[in-house]
C-alpha cells in the first residue's frame, strides 16, 4: 500500500505540482497574476462555458450510446452480437488527427453522408454539431466497456423475480434494472465528461476558432504563444469542473449499496425485453453500428487510395511507405504499449480493490490521487513530466520509461473506476466466507476478488492499451530520438500533406490494436474463468 | 500484498527495458521539417561529413516547449527547421547558443542573426490554394488578390491558419500589416471573417481541407500544396498580387548541447551549396536561401513570387500584442 502510495505521488502529484508551481511563480515571486488575467479575459470565460457545455452534452449522448449497447446485447437474443459488439469497441480506436479528416470527409461540406446521401451543402462541420458528432462517437465505447460489465454481473435474475411479482417489462426495467446500473452510469458520465472537456485532438480540428475549449486554449498557449506558466495555470482552471465532477459523483453514488454478485443462483431467461422493443434496439444499434462501419471503411479507403478524398484509384504505395519510413516507430509503439498496459490493468485493480474494501487513513486520497491525471490534459501532464524526469535522480527523458510510465498513471483511471464500480456489486461476504475458509487475503483477492472482476479488469487493460496506442498530446513531448510512437508519425504525415500514409499508419495501428484485444481476451478466459455466472448457476 | 510485488517487479523490468541504450555518440536533432524530408536531408548532411544523425520530429509549438522544460538537462544539440521568429523566441528565452558559421557570409542579412544564434537554410512564400473542382461547382476563379477573398462568392469557403495558434496565421497577420498598415489590416481581415469556414488550430490544415474539397482556398505556406497535388489532388496555386510574407526556418544551437562540435557541421553543411542542393534534390519544395544553388523543377522562380520585404526579428516582437489585437477584433466579431 505504502508501495502504491509512492508510485502514486512520484509520477502523479510531483508532476503536477511543477507545473503548478511554474503557473504560480512565473517570475519566480509567488502571484496570481495570471490567473487574474484569464479570469478577466471574455475569450477565457467563454471557453470554459464552452468546455462545460461540451463535457456534459457529451457524457450525456455518449453514455446514453453505450448504455443502449450494453442493455442491448446482455439482455436480447437479437442476431449478429458479436459484429454489435465489435462496433461498439471499435471507435476507442481513434487515430488522432485521421479520425478528424475521415468525420470531415463524411459530414463535411463535401461529405459522403451530408452531400451525397442528402444533398446538403455547405453543411457546417465547424464547431458545436461538429464537436458533439466525433466526441460521442470517440468515447461512447468506454461507457459500454462499463456498464456492460455492470449489466452482465447483475445477470437477469432479479427482473425476472421482479416480473414474476407482477411488474411490467417497463416497470422492472425503471425500477430495477435502471437504479442496479446507477453507479455505473454514473463512473460512465463522469469519465466521459472528464475525457470530453480533457480531449484536445477533436476540438483542435472540429471546434475551430468559432467554439474555442478550454483544454485547447492550454495547448495553444503552451504550443502556440510559448507561454509555458499561462499554460499551466488555464490548465488549473480546467481542472475545477473535472474536480467538481468527481466529487460530486463520489457523494452521490457513494450513498447507495448495491451487492448483486452474492454467489446465489444468478441463470435467468432472457425476457426483460419485449420482441417489439428488441428490434426496436436492434435497429438503433445497427444505425449506430453503419457509422461505424462507414467511419472506417472511409480510412481503409484512404490506405489503399492515390488521392484519398480526390483519386481514389488503388495503390499499394502508402503502405509500403509506411514499413519503409515507420518500422522503427512501429516496433517501439508496441513494446511501450505492451509493456505499460498489463501494468494499468494491475493496479488499476488493485487501487479499486484497496479503496472499495479496505479502510486505511488516507483512502480517500489515494482515490482521488489516482483519477487525477485523468482530468488534466495531456499537454500538461506531458510538459510536467519533463519538468519532473529531466534531472537526477530521476532522469527520464529520452528513455522508454517516461512514456511507459505516463501512460500507465494517466490510464488507469477507467480501470480503477470500472473496478470500483464492478466491486460495489460484490457482496464482501464472499470475500469473507474465502477467509473463513483458510484463504490469506491475498489468495482472497487473486482466487476470488480478481476473477470476479474480470469484465472491469478486461475493460481497464482495453483501454490503456488502446489509448497507449493512440495518444499525441502528453506523448509528443515525451518521444525521443530512441523511441518514437506511430501516433507521432500520422501527425508528421497529415502535417507533410501525406494522407495516404498517415491513413495507411492509421489501419496498422488498428489492426495491431485489434489483434491486441483479441490475445487479451484469451489470455484472461485461460488465466480465470471468465464465465464466472455458470459456475455460480 | 504480493501484487505489490509483482507490480515492483514489472516496474523493474520496464526500467531494464528502457535503459538499454542505443547508439550515443551521435548529433541529436529536434526537428520540426517534416519526418521525410528531415530524414532525407540528415542522410545527406550523413552521408557528406560522416556525422550520425538522431532525430525527432516535433512541430515548432512543442519543440519550443520541451526545449524549454528541458533546460536544465539538455536532451538535444540542434532545433532544425520552424521559422526564424521562431528562432528568436528561442534566442530571447535564452535556450540557444551563437555560432556564426564561416558559409554565413554567402546568405542575405534576413536570413541569418547577427549575433550568430540562428540561420536559415531554406524558405517558403505563402500562397492560396483552390480546390479546382469545387471552384468550377460554384462558377469562381481561383483568387489573384487578397481583395478577391472578400467577393461574396467565397463566402464559408476559406480556410486559413489561426494567429492564435499557427506561425503560418500569424506569419499573414504580420505581413498584412506590413502591406497595408496596422489598422488597415485590421479592417480587412474583419470584412474577411464572413469568407472564413475557419480559422484552422494547426498551420497544415488549410491544404488538407482545400484538398479533400471541404474549403474551396487554403491559405499556407506553398510545400503541402505542392505535395498534394504532386499526389494527385486537384489544387492550384495562385499568390495575391498586393503580396505574401514568407517563412524562412532556421537552424538553432541549443544551449548546453551535449555535441557541440557535431552541431556546428550541421549548420556549416547546410548552408553550402552542396547542402543547399540537397533540399532540392530531395524534393521537398523548398526554396533554397544560398543564390548559387539550384531551383526545383515546377516551382516558380522565387523572383515572380509577390513576396514582401518581411521582417521574422520586428514580426516576432510585435507578436503578442498584434494577437492579442486579432482575438479581440476579428475573432470577436466572428459571432
Amino acid at each position: 500500500m505504502v508501495g502504491i502510495f509512492g508510485l502514486l505521488l512520484v509520477f502523479i502529484v510531483y508532476p503536477l505540482a511543477r507545473v503548478l508551481t511554474v503557473s504560480l511563480f512565473p517570475e519566480g515571486t509567488l502571484t496570481l497574476k495570471l490567473y487574474q488575467e484569464f479570469l478577466a479575459s471574455w475569450f477565457i470565460r467563454q471557453a470554459f462555458v464552452n468546455s462545460v457545455v461540451m463535457g456534459v452534452l457529451t457524457a450525456v449522448g455518449g453514455t446514453a450510446v453505450g448504455f443502449l449497447f450494453a442493455f442491448t446485447l446482455t439482455r436480447t437474443n437479437i442476431p449478429g452480437k458479436g459484429f454489435l459488439t465489435l462496433a461498439a469497441i471499435l471507435p476507442v480506436i481513434s487515430p488522432p488527427f485521421v479520425s478528424a479528416l475521415s468525420i470531415i470527409l463524411l459530414f463535411g461540406n463535401n461529405g459522403l453522408i451530408t452531400r451525397q446521401l442528402f444533398g446538403l451543402r455547405d453543411f457546417a462541420i465547424y464547431g458545436l454539431r461538429g464537436l458533439l458528432l466525433s466526441q460521442v462517437f470517440t468515447f461512447f465505447p468506454v461507457a459500454y466497456l462499463t456498464l456492460r460489465g455492470i449489466l452482465e454481473s447483475l445477470g437477469g435474475t432479479l427482473e425476472d423475480a421482479a416480473m414474476n411479482l407482477g411488474a411490467t417489462r417497463w416497470k422492472a426495467f425503471r425500477r430495477v434494472t435502471l437504479p442496479l446500473c446507477l453507479p455505473g452510469l454514473a463512473s460512465a458520465f463522469l469519465v466521459l465528461f472528464i475525457e470530453s472537456i480533457a480531449d484536445f485532438g477533436n476540438p483542435l480540428i472540429l471546434g475551430g476558432s468559432g467554439f474555442p475549449v478550454l483544454s485547447v486554449q492550454v495547448y495553444l498557449q503552451v504550443t502556440g504563444m510559448y507561454d509555458l506558466p499561462g499554460g499551466a495555470a488555464l490548465a488549473v482552471i480546467l481542472l475545477v469542473p473535472s474536480v467538481t465532477t468527481f466529487l460530486v459523483q463520489r457523494y452521490w453514488v457513494a450513498r447507495k449499496r448495491y451487492v448483486t454478485v452474492t454467489g446465489k443462483p444468478t441463470r435467468a431467461v432472457l425476457r426483460a425485453v419485449s420482441p417489439g422493443m428488441q428490434w426496436t434496439l436492434f435497429g438503433a444499434c445497427s444505425a449506430v453500428t453503419l457509422f461505424v462501419l462507414l467511419f472506417y471503411a472511409t480510412i481503409v479507403v484512404g490506405a489503399f487510395s492515390r488521392a484519398w478524398g480526390a483519386d481514389h484509384s488503388l495503390t499499394l504505395r502508402n503502405f509500403g511507405y509506411v514499413f519503409g519510413v515507420g518500422a522503427q516507430a512501429i516496433k517501439d509503439t508496441l513494446i511501450i504499449a505492451v509493456t505499460s498496459s498489463p501494468l494499468a490493468g494491475l493496479l488499476g485493480m488493485a487501487i479499486a480493490f484497496l479503496v472499495s474494501r479496505r479502510r486505511f487513513p488516507g483512502r480517500q486520497a489515494m482515490e482521488f490521487i489516482s483519477i487525477l491525471n485523468f482530468a488534466v490534459p495531456g499537454t500538461v501532464i506531458g510538459i510536467g513530466y519533463i519538468l519532473a524526469f529531466n534531472q537526477r535522480p530521476l532522469l527520464l527523458t529520452g528513455t522508454a520509461l517516461i512514456l511507459i510510465t505516463n501512460f500507465l498513471f494517466r490510464y488507469i483511471p477507467v480501470g480503477i473506476q470500472s473496478g470500483m464500480a464492478g466491486l460495489r456489486q460484490i457482496d464482501p461476504s464472499i470475500e469473507e466466507a474465502a477467509t473463513n475458509l483458510g484463504a490469506s487475503s491475498h489468495t482472497t483477492f487473486r482466487r476470488i476478488t480478481l476473477p470476479l472482476l474480470v469484465p472491469a479488469f478486461f475493460s481497464g487493460l482495453v483501454f490503456s492499451f488502446v489509448r497507449a496506442m493512440t495518444a499525441i498530446s502528453a506523448a509528443i513531448f515525451l518521444v525521443s530520438a530512441d523511441w518514437n510512437l506511430m501516433t507521432v508519425q500520422i501527425l508528421s504525415q497529415t502535417e507533410a500533406g501525406r494522407l495516404g500514409a498517415a491513413a495507411a499508419f492509421s489501419v496498422l495501428l488498428i489492426l495491431i490494436i485489434l489483434l491486441a484485444i483479441g490475445v487479451i481476451r484469451l489470455i484472461l478466459g485461460q488465466l480465470f474463468d471468465y464465465r464466472y455466472e455458470a459456475a455460480f448457476g | 500484498m504480493k501484487t505489490r510485488w509483482m507490480l515492483c517487479g514489472l516496474l523493474v523490468l520496464g526500467i531494464l527495458v528502457a535503459g538499454t541504450a542505443r547508439a550515443q555518440d551521435s548529433l541529436v536533432v529536434y526537428s520540426s521539417v517534416d519526418e521525410e524530408n528531415a530524414k532525407k536531408l540528415l542522410d545527406a548532411f550523413t552521408k557528406a561529413t560522416g556525422v550520425k544523425v538522431r532525430f525527432t520530429f516535433l512541430s515548432s509549438g512543442p519543440a519550443v516547449a520541451r526545449i524549454e522544460a528541458e533546460k536544465n538537462n539538455p536532451q538535444a544539440d540542434i532545433w532544425y527547421g520552424a521559422p526564424s521568429e521562431n528562432h528568436v523566441v528561442l534566442k530571447e528565452k535564452g535556450l540557444s547558443q551563437p555560432y556564426v558559421s564561416p558559409n554565413a557570409k554567402d546568405l542575405a542579412a534576413k536570413f541569418k542573426d547577427p549575433e550568430g544564434y540562428w540561420t536559415s537554410f531554406y524558405m517558403n512564400p505563402l500562397g492560396f490554394a483552390s480546390n479546382v473542382n469545387t471552384l468550377k461547382q460554384k462558377g469562381v476563379e481561383p483568387p489573384a488578390s487578397w481583395a478577391d477573398l472578400l467577393k461574396p462568392e467565397f463566402k464559408a469557403q476559406v480556410q486559413t491558419p489561426s494567429p492564435q495558434t499557427s506561425g503560418t496565421g500569424y506569419n499573414m497577420v504580420a505581413a498584412l500589416v506590413i502591406i497595408m498598415g496596422e489598422d488597415k489590416a485590421f479592417d480587412y481581415l474583419k470584412k474577411l471573417n464572413p469568407s472564413i469556414q475557419t480559422y484552422t488550430q494547426s498551420g497544415t490544415a488549410p491544404s488538407k481541407a482545400a484538398a479533400i474539397g471541404q474549403a474551396g482556398v487554403g491559405i499556407q505556406f506553398t510545400p503541402a500544396f505542392l505535395q498534394l497535388i504532386e499526389e494527385g489532388y486537384p489544387l492550384k496555386i495562385t499568390f495575391p498580387k498586393e503580396g505574401v510574407g514568407f517563412e524562412a526556418p532556421a537552424i538553432s544551437i541549443l544551449k548546453g548541447a551535449p555535441h557541440l562540435e557535431l552541431a556546428k557541421k550541421l549548420v556549416d553543411w547546410s548552408i553550402t551549396i552542396p547542402g543547399q542542393n540537397a533540399i532540392t534534390d530531395a524534393k521537398t519544395y523548398f526554396f533554397p536561401v544560398h543564390p548559387k544553388a539550384r531551383l526545383a523543377k515546377g516551382l516558380p522562380s522565387f523572383d515572380e513570387v509577390p513576396a514582401i520585404n518581411y521582417d521574422a526579428v520586428w514580426a516576432g516582437k510585435e507578436k503578442k500584442r498584434l494577437v492579442d489585437r486579432w482575438i479581440n477584433e476579428v475573432l470577436r466579431a466572428q459571432k
